[in-house]
């Protein structure tokens, strides 16, 4: 019995065990390597991943918890016109340096855009609360999201 | 699936959980911190029945699966679990964390049973023989010690249909977001006609469990709200002789000495309400 869930819009299936962690799994069986692992303690963020809808973070679920979801990683994301607006605007305010925390910060600016497309500078911040960045600082990434609300008005 | 199960209803988890040695898998987010890759998980976010949020004549009934996001977005949700809920973690906890989880951890740490505990909420237990309900003060026996039997699973959190409108709620963390109580307090309480008419608090990471003292609160209740003053000391003598906290990571003096400001504080925002 395997662990059916869609990703990236494709069935997928996991056959081993269900106590595996999902960051482990989409790395290494299913080729996803924009999942970060940063902490793999649910602090930093850079293993987030949209899991029916809703920003997760991929180091805090068992394999079994995906049984019959849907999940959006960064390399499904990248597909979208969305997310080209997104990597407009981050590279237009140079959100970027490292990278390391740039998935999971796309990602997470998709889910806070997808709830409220006008957001303020708080919700944005809020939004963004559990994503960690060590070398960018946020003032940039906040920015790239408020611009993308701007430039990718009616996408969201 | 290898090593778990995602059963679909509430009748097969729990003729699972009474057959197999399975632990019962809510968001997670407390379970894989502490990841051994060992035993068997019961996924319980399939289950329908456990992801309602809905009010009877008694009862606003919260289903232990749902997560603290759907908590938080729900237009019956008391505005003091909103803002508990707020303050947790962060956007991608709450939408994996559930409130059974956050029960079940048995943590006194864990924010959103200091509101349950406030709000004296009862918990639904099952097994596959049926059901019983349990004030959550006596669910929990000590840290990580439940009222919980092996074939039970928490299945709903119920609260009182009637609870008092006016709260105060604070944690106090070490960060913004993403972090751990080292203490937190709620407070509830009514005003009618002049008097306080009603009167909860609970304080959380400070015992083995979270505190709750109503022969204390209630010296409040029945106070003429211009009077709050002249009890005010009796008040805060009362507490100080009932709040003992345990010594941790966080001092048990510097736990008692913010417990008593707090409630102080308290004290002073229904003077001024």
């Amino acid at each position: 019995m395997s662990i059916p869930f869609t990703l990236n819009g494709k069935p997928a299936a996991y056959e081993g065990s269900a106590t595996d962690r999902l960051v482990d799994i989409l790395r290494k069986d299913f080729k996803c390597p924009g999942v970060k692992v940063g902490c793999n303690e649910g602090e930093c963020g850079a293993c987030s991943i949209i899991m029916d809808g809703v920003l997760i973070n991929a180091c805090m679920v068992a394999a079994g918890r995906a049984y019959d979801t849907e999940i959006i990683t960064i390399e499904g994301f990248r597909e979208t016109e969305k997310f080209a607006v997104l990597d407009r605007c981050f590279a237009e305010t140079g959100a970027v340096q490292c990278g390391f925390c740039t998935p999971g910060m796309i990602l997470a600016a998709e889910c806070i855009l997808t709830k409220n497309p006008n957001p303020n500078e708080a919700e944005i911040r809020d939004g963004l609360s559990g994503n960690m960045c060590r070398c960018t600082g946020y003032n940039a990434i906040v920015h790239a999201v408020a611009l993308a609300a701007k430039e990718g008005k009616g996408l969201w | 699936m290898v090593n778990g199960y995602a059963p679909q209803t509430l009748r097969e988890a729990l003729e699972i959980k009474r057959k197999e040695q399975v632990s019962p898998y809510g968001g997670g987010t407390d379970l894989m911190v502490d990841h051994h890759r060992t035993g068997t998980y019961l996924f319980l976010h399939r289950i329908a029945e456990m992801q309602e949020i809905k009010q009877d004549d008694n009862y606003l009934r919260l289903g232990a699966g749902c997560t603290f996001t759907e908590v938080q977005e729900h237009a019956l949700t008391p505005p003091i679990l909103k803002e508990a809920i707020s303050r947790i973690a962060a956007p991608a906890i709450r939408n994996l964390g559930t409130i059974g989880g956050n029960i079940g951890n048995g943590s006194a740490k864990a924010d959103s049973v200091l509101v349950f505990f406030a709000l004296d909420a009862k918990l639904r237990l099952m097994d596959a023989d049926g059901e019983r309900i349990v004030p959550i003060h006596a669910f929990y026996k000590g840290r990580k010690a439940l009222d919980l039997a092996l074939d039970e699973l928490i299945v709903e959190i119920l609260l009182p249909r009637v609870i008092p409108t006016r709260y105060v709620y604070h944690k106090i963390g070490a960060r913004a977001a993403l972090a751990i109580s080292r203490l937190s307090f709620a407070g509830l309480w009514n005003v009618e006609g002049g008097k306080i008419t009603a009167c909860s608090t609970a304080f959380g990471a400070i015992d083995q469990v979270v505190v709750r003292i109503p022969e204390v609160d209630k010296i409040l209740i029945g106070t003429p709200v211009a009077e709050l003053d002249s009890v005010k000391e009796r008040y805060l003598a009362a507490a100080g002789e009932a709040i003992n906290p345990i010594d941790g990571r966080i001092s048990a003096h510097y736990r008692k000495t913010v417990c008593l400001n707090l409630l102080d504080d308290f004290v002073e925002t229904m003077k001024k309400a």
